[in-house]
């Protein structure tokens, strides 16, 4: 028997309000160590609150967050084990990238790999004296990784790294990032709202969406246990080996559900198929609540 | 850190050495001119052998004539002094008000706050280091100007609590300083940009400063009051620098006939004031030119506590700040 593997990050009933508004509410999840988990959900879902919750820049309204067991806000020990690269790779634009890894190194005086930082950078082609504000985005992106891989992080988070990239950019960065992240057993946990970047990466997916968790798990889990089934119109009875619906369209005749299962499904009225991982998702994304203004704009519903 | 924010602020030292070392290219030659010819006239010595008296023995030569002369002289010099109350206003502005306000404009706080640094020491370093700063350019600033005013504060009379004189003399300016800069950095925690931080720091320094000038100064401590005769033709011993704040004759119940005026007579005029109520006679509200520095260390105080003061509240802030 293999015993569970540390859990890196933690929360527990987790919520955040900006004013009146939940920008994440109820989320409890746990993150194992070594995983690369995907954090997949629309703008505005609270993928970067959650981030930053993760990161010590905000405090919980609601529950609690850990990171190796404790609260990562104003707790500088923790931050120390956390890479983070925050949304759109904010830098010093005036500062040149060997001044960036010089500021790493005075701000990380615990543990900081200089030489790490100074090779990535060599190889990538990165011009140690040119400001980084003239650099182009995806160079600029892998300035903020090289800076986050050189605190040796227990923990990665990246925050939608690779939204302002171009695709070539974009393969570009997760490569090195994978390559980087392989040996060292590190946890990263990255967020994007696209999916097509992260599938080729990731093993772990957390699904979050109108500010709550819809889906959390191992991805190869996850899609062993969801199936899609097409047969005779559906009102709601149970279906043996399913646990619960997820969505359902219909048509006078014919019912398409996508359905989480508990065991095997062996009724003969449905043709059971397998469903892609991107299809999982968007059917957990469409789920949410229908989000209306329609009285905001003076239009009917 | 230390390195970190000399590295994100040298240009702003950069261009504060340049911006000194131009107001210095002005007041070195002017100053040392104005010493020249105030020491040289002998106005200095005229107004040094007047003393503290009140009044004036009549008949003695009181140094107007050379004074006025002198004032004369440097009417243009004098103006150009009023522009120096904007200084501390230029540091709260450049230095204060983008210290928070360009980080988090530019997302860099998220960059700077998840190093193994605690915001607390980051912003502690960058208080400290700005405040010092602030402290020695202040200082070179408010003694330079206050070497510099010296003779023409003594020689026009006014004294050096009037307004305008005292706010760019003595100790003040570095209150104000301080309290610019703090206001800019708290105004930058709350506003999070770096252009209507500079506009809450410009508006809300000006509001301060105009409201303690008007309402607050002159009740720092009571004004003191004079009454003396109508006769006589005394003269007012301009060396002592008082801050007149109001005048007027009143009569012998005290009750004020004429504002804003004072009268005297010629020696051996013997209706003086015969038109007037019995017992008529002049009357003014002053502050001692010799509370200069208990006012300038009163006026420093409140700002540099203010600016203390604000930059707890900054720091409170900071902490909450994603």
């Amino acid at each position: 028997m293999e015993a569970a593997p540390e859990t890196v990050l933690e929360t527990e009933n987790l919520g955040k309000r900006f004013g009146k508004t939940w920008a994440l509410r109820d989320c409890s999840l746990r993150l194992p160590a070594g995983r690369i988990a995907a954090l997949v959900g629309p703008n505005g879902a609270g993928k970067s609150t959650l981030l930053h919750l993760a990161v010590g820049l905000l405090r919980p309204d609601a529950g609690a967050v850990r990171v190796f067991g404790q609260s990562p806000y104003d707790n500088t020990p923790v931050l120390a084990d956390i890479g983070f690269v925050a949304q759109d790779t904010p830098l010093y634009a005036d500062f040149t990238a060997a001044e960036l890894v010089t500021m790493g190194a005075k701000l990380n005086r615990r543990r900081w790999d200089n030489l790490l930082a100074r090779n990535r950078l060599a190889q990538l082609g990165i011009p140690p004296d040119k400001p980084v504000g003239k650099l182009s985005g995806g160079q600029r992106a892998q300035v903020a990784l090289a800076l986050a891989l050189a605190k040796r992080p227990r923990l990665l988070l990246l925050d939608e790294p690779v939204a302002s990239l171009d695709p070539l950019a974009r393969r570009e960065f997760l490569q090195s990032l994978m390559g980087s992240v392989a040996d060292s057993g590190t946890t990263v946990l990255l967020s994007s709202h696209l999916l097509a970047d992260l599938e080729r990466v990731c093993d772990y997916l957390i699904v979050l969406h109108a500010a709550q968790v819809q889906l959390v798990g191992p991805i190869d889990d996850l899609v062993a246990e969801h199936r899609q089934l097409i047969g005779p119109r559906h009102d709601q009875e149970p279906i043996g080996g399913v646990a619960s619906i997820i969505r359902a369209s219909h048509t006078d005749r014919q019912s398409t559900l996508l359905v989480r299962t508990n065991g095997p499904i062996n009724d003969p009225v449905w043709s059971v198929r397998e469903v892609s991982l991107e299809d999982l998702i968007l059917a957990y994304l469409a789920d949410g609540e229908a989000l209306g203004s329609h009285s905001a704009w003076g239009v009917p519903a | 850190m230390i390195w970190l924010t000399w590295r994100q602020h040298r240009k702003q030292a950069l261009f504060a050495a340049a911006g000194l070392a131009v107001i210095a290219l002005y007041l070195i030659p002017t100053g040392l001119a104005m010493h020249h010819k105030f020491n040289g006239s002998g106005l200095a010595a005229c107004l040094d052998k007047l003393g503290n008296a009140q009044f004036l023995p009549a008949g003695t030569q009181d140094c107007t004539v050379q004074a006025q002369q002198f004032a004369d002289q440097y009417k243009a010099v004098d103006i150009v002094s009023s522009l120096f109350i904007f200084l501390p206003l230029l540091v709260g502005l450049f230095w204060g008000a983008p210290l928070v306000a360009r980080e988090i404009e530019h997302g860099t706080h998220r960059l700077v706050w998840t190093q193994g640094v605690s915001r607390r020491h980051w912003a502690l370093v960058k208080f400290g280091l700005i405040g010092g700063a602030t402290l020695v350019v202040s200082a070179v600033y408010a003694f330079g100007l206050t070497w510099w005013m010296d003779p023409l504060r003594r020689a026009t009379g006014g004294g050096r609590l009037t307004v305008g004189a005292f706010d760019v003399q003595g100790v003040a300016p570095i209150g104000y300083t301080l309290f610019a800069v703090g206001l800019g950095i708290f105004a930058g925690t709350v506003w999070r940009r770096a252009l209507p931080s500079m506009a809450v720091t410009l508006v809300g320094f000006l509001v301060l400063r105009i409201a303690l000038t008007v309402w607050a100064r002159p009740r720092y401590l009571p004004a003191l009051t004079l009454d003396y005769p109508l006769q006589d033709a005394l003269q007012h011993n301009m060396a002592r620098g008082d801050w007149v704040q109001s005048t007027g004759i009143r009569d012998g119940a005290g009750k004020l006939i004429l504002a804003n005026g004072q009268m005297s007579c010629r020696p051996g005029v013997s209706d003086c004031g015969q038109d007037l109520a019995s017992g008529a006679h002049n009357w003014q509200l002053f502050q001692p030119g010799s509370r200069f520095w208990l006012f300038q260390g009163i006026e420093t105080g409140i700002f540099v506590a203010l600016a203390v003061l604000l930059l707890y509240f900054a720091l409170q802030r900071i902490r909450r700040i994603a």
